[in-house]
C-alpha cells in the first residue's frame, strides 16, 4: 500500500487534493506549513505533518524537508500537489530530489501497479495517459478533478512536526508584491460565461461585452490573448488548456475563432453559442449556435433584446 | 554572458489529423519552434544584446526531427550565435526526465555557461517541467514563471509572475530559469538575419558523444488519445440581420 502525501501553496486547495488522496486508498498524510491542522484532518487526513512557518522562507525552500519526510516513511509514496505555479517547481525538485517521476496537471489520478495520471498533450488535442514506474510518484493536481469530501470537524489524526532542512542553494527574495489586474474570480464554478476574443478591437470595447454578460447574468471570460499578450483581462479569466476549464450551462464566445487549445477549456459548456464574422471559423464546429456577424453590431442587438 | 537557450521542435498543431480511433496522425505535420520556446530565445537574444561580449548558444534534443534544415535556419535566424542539437533514436519521444539528462550533459559538453533559459512548457507535451528538472540536476538555483530578467554582477535579479503574487528574485549565477509567454514579444527574423542564419556553426552531437545515459525512465507514456467529442447541435445562421440576431437570442432565452 502506497503511502499518501498532499501538499500544497494554497490552503484552499487541500480540500480537493485529500479527495484525490483519498481515492487512491490507504492512510493521508496532510503535508501543512504552520500549526493548522484542523482543516486538513476535517477534509479526510489521517496524519498532519506540520512543517516550520517562516515568512522568510519560498514555498520551493520546504523541498528537502518534504523529501527527507517522505524517504523516511518508505516506499511505494505518492506526492500529490496542488498544479499552481510553485507547486510545479516544487514538484519538479521533488523529483530529482526523491528520484521521482513527475506529471504535471493531471485532470485525473489511479493507483495499482504504478500510479496512472492523464494530462492534456498536443495544446489539448488529445489526452496522454502517464504511468508513474519509480518508487515516489509526483503528481500536480488540476483544480476541479476531484470534489472535496463533506467537510467533518469531529475527525481527528495524529500531528506530527518536521524540523527544517534548508536547501543547498537559495534563490533570496528581495521583495514580495500583490499582482495587479489579479482577481479572485473562479469562472471554472460560473454557470453562465461571456468571453470574448481577438475580434475585440480596443480594451474600451470590452464595455459592450461586459453589458452582455451583465444581461445574462454571466461571468465575462475570454480567450488566453485577451488575458495574456493585451493584458485587457485578469489571467484567471482566460478559457483553455493552459487557462480555466469551465463547467457553465452556457458559454458564449464572442469574436473567438476556436483553436483547440481554446475549446478544451469551453467543451465542458452545456450548450456554446458563437458569434463570429468568418463563417469558416473552427468555432462553429464546437458550437449548438452559431451566428455569422459583427460582434459591433451582434453584441449591442442581443443586449438590447435581452433587457427587453 | 554565455547564455543557451533550450528549444523543442515540435509537429505544427494546424497539421496532425486524428485518426478514427482517436489516435493522432503526425506523419504530415511539419516541425516548427515551439511556440513558448520562441520567448526563451527572444529572452536570451535581449539579454545578450544588453551584456558585452555575450554569446548564445540554441540547444536542442530529440530525434529526427531535429535533422530539418529548415528548423535550424528558423531558430538560428532569431539570434543565437550556434546552435548544438543532440539528436539519437533513443531521444525520439523522450519523456521530461530523459530530456532534462539529455540536456544537462549536453550543456557539460558544450562547456560553461553563465544562464539557461528555457520556455514555460513545450507544444506537444506541456510538461512544464523540463527545465526546473535540468536546473536541479545540474545543481544550480533554478526557478519557473520568469517574466521579466535583469542581468547583473554574477547574477540576475527576476521577477516571477505567480497566481497572486509577483515575487522580485535575485538569482546568483549560474543558473536555469523559465520564461513565461509574456516576458517579450518575439521578433520576426529580418531578411538579413535569415541570411546570416546560414553561416552559423550547427553542432550535432549523439547520445554517446555527451556520455549521456538513457533507459531507467521514471515515467512511461501509455497512450495519446484525442478526447472524444462533445455532440453539438451545430445550428449555424449566416448574417447579422436584425431577424436573424432576434431568432439567435430567442434560442439563448431557451437555454436561460
Ligand atoms: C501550448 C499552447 C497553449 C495554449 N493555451 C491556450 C488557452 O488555454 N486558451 C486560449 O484561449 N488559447 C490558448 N492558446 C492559444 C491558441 O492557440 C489561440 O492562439 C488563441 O486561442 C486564439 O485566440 P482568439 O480566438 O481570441 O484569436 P484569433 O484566433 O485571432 O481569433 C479571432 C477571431 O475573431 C473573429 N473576428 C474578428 N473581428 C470580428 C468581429 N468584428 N466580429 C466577429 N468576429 C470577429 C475572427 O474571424 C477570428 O476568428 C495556446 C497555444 C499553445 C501553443
Ligand atoms: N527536447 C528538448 N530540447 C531542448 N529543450 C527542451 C526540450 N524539451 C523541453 N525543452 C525546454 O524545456 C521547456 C519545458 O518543456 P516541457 O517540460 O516539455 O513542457 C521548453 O519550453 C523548452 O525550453
Amino acid at each position: 500500500m502506497s503511502k499518501i502525501w498532499v501538499f500544497s501553496d494554497m490552503a484552499s486547495r487541500y480540500p480537493e487534493l485529500l479527495a484525490a488522496a483519498a481515492s487512491l486508498g490507504g492512510d493521508v498524510n496532510a503535508l501543512v506549513i504552520g500549526t493548522d491542522s484542523a482543516k486538513a484532518f476535517s477534509y479526510g487526513a489521517t496524519t498532519v505533518t506540520q512543517l516550520p512557518a517562516d515568512e522568510s522562507r519560498m514555498i520551493e525552500d520546504y523541498v528537502p524537508t518534504i523529501a527527507k519526510c517522505v524517504t523516511a516513511s518508505g516506499t511505494p509514496a505518492v506526492v500529490l500537489i496542488s498544479a499552481t505555479k510553485r507547486g510545479k517547481a516544487v514538484a519538479a525538485k521533488l523529483g530529482i530530489a526523491l528520484n521521482a517521476g513527475v506529471i504535471n496537471d493531471a485532470s485525473s489520478v489511479k493507483g495499482g501497479d504504478g500510479v496512472t495520471a492523464t494530462h492534456m498533450v498536443f495544446g489539448g488535442l488529445a489526452v496522454g495517459t502517464e504511468t508513474v514506474k519509480s518508487a515516489v510518484a509526483v503528481i500536480t493536481m488540476g483544480s476541479g478533478a476531484f470534489e472535496p469530501l463533506p467537510e467533518d470537524a469531529a475527525r481527528k489524526g495524529d500531528v506530527v512536526t518536521a524540523d527544517f532542512v534548508p536547501p543547498p542553494v537559495s534563490i533570496k527574495c528581495l521583495e514580495r508584491r500583490a499582482k495587479q489586474n489579479s482577481s479572485s474570480v473562479d469562472i471554472g464554478k460560473a454557470r453562465r460565461i461571456v468571453s470574448i476574443g481577438r475580434g475585440l478591437k480596443a480594451q474600451e470595447d470590452l464595455a459592450m461585452v461586459r453589458d452582455l454578460a451583465s444581461a445574462l447574468d454571466a461571468e465575462v471570460g475570454c480567450s488566453r490573448p485577451i488575458a495574456e499578450g493585451e493584458n485587457w483581462l485578469e489571467r484567471e479569466r482566460y478559457v483553455g488548456v493552459t487557462g480555466v476549464q469551465v463547467k457553465a450551462d452556457l458559454y458564449v464566445a464572442l469574436g473567438i475563432s476556436g483553436q483547440i487549445q481554446h475549446m478544451v477549456g469551453a467543451n465542458g459548456a452545456k450548450t456554446i453559442f458563437a458569434v463570429n464574422k468568418d463563417k469558416n471559423a473552427p468555432i462553429f464546429q464546437y458550437a449548438d449556435f452559431g451566428l455569422v456577424g459583427d460582434i459591433y453590431k451582434v453584441v449591442p442587438a442581443m443586449t438590447a433584446l435581452l433587457r427587453k | 554572458m554565455n547564455i543557451v537557450a533550450c528549444f523543442k521542435l515540435v509537429p505544427e498543431e494546424q497539421d496532425i489529423i486524428v485518426n478514427g480511433d482517436r489516435t493522432l496522425n503526425l506523419e504530415k505535420a511539419t516541425p516548427k519552434i515551439s511556440l513558448y520556446d520562441l520567448n526563451a530565445v527572444e529572452a536570451a537574444t535581449e539579454l545578450a544584446a544588453a551584456m558585452p561580449d555575450s554569446k548564445v548558444s540554441a540547444l536542442s534534443v530529440g530525434g529526427k526531427i531535429l535533422e530539418n534544415s529548415k528548423a535550424r535556419k528558423d531558430i538560428l535566424s532569431r539570434g543565437p550565435d550556434a546552435l548544438y542539437a543532440v539528436i539519437d533514436p533513443a531521444l525520439e519521444s523522450a519523456l521530461p526526465r530523459e530530456t532534462a539528462a539529455a540536456l544537462a550533459a549536453a550543456v557539460g559538453k558544450i562547456g560553461s555557461y553563465d544562464l539557461i533559459i528555457c520556455g514555460e512548457g513545450s507544444g506537444d507535451l506541456y510538461a512544464q517541467q523540463v527545465g526546473l528538472l535540468l536546473g536541479s540536476l545540474l545543481s544550480v538555483p533554478v526557478i519557473n514563471e520568469v517574466s521579466k530578467i535583469t542581468a547583473g554582477d554574477g547574477k540576475v535579479t527576476v521577477e516571477r509572475t505567480l497566481e497572486t503574487e509577483v515575487e522580485v528574485l535575485e538569482v546568483p549565477l549560474p543558473a536555469v530559469v523559465c520564461v513565461t509567454a509574456d516576458i517579450n514579444t518575439p521578433k520576426i527574423p529580418s531578411m538579413k538575419a535569415i541570411l546570416a542564419a546560414g553561416k552559423k556553426p550547427i553542432t550535432v552531437w549523439s547520445v554517446t558523444d555527451i556520455g549521456a545515459s538513457t533507459g531507467g525512465a521514471p515515467v512511461v507514456m501509455q497512450s495519446i488519445l484525442a478526447p472524444a467529442q462533445a455532440d453539438r447541435k451545430k445550428v449555424i445562421v449566416e448574417g447579422d440581420s436584425d431577424d436573424k440576431v432576434a431568432a439567435f437570442v430567442e434560442s439563448l432565452r431557451k437555454v436561460l
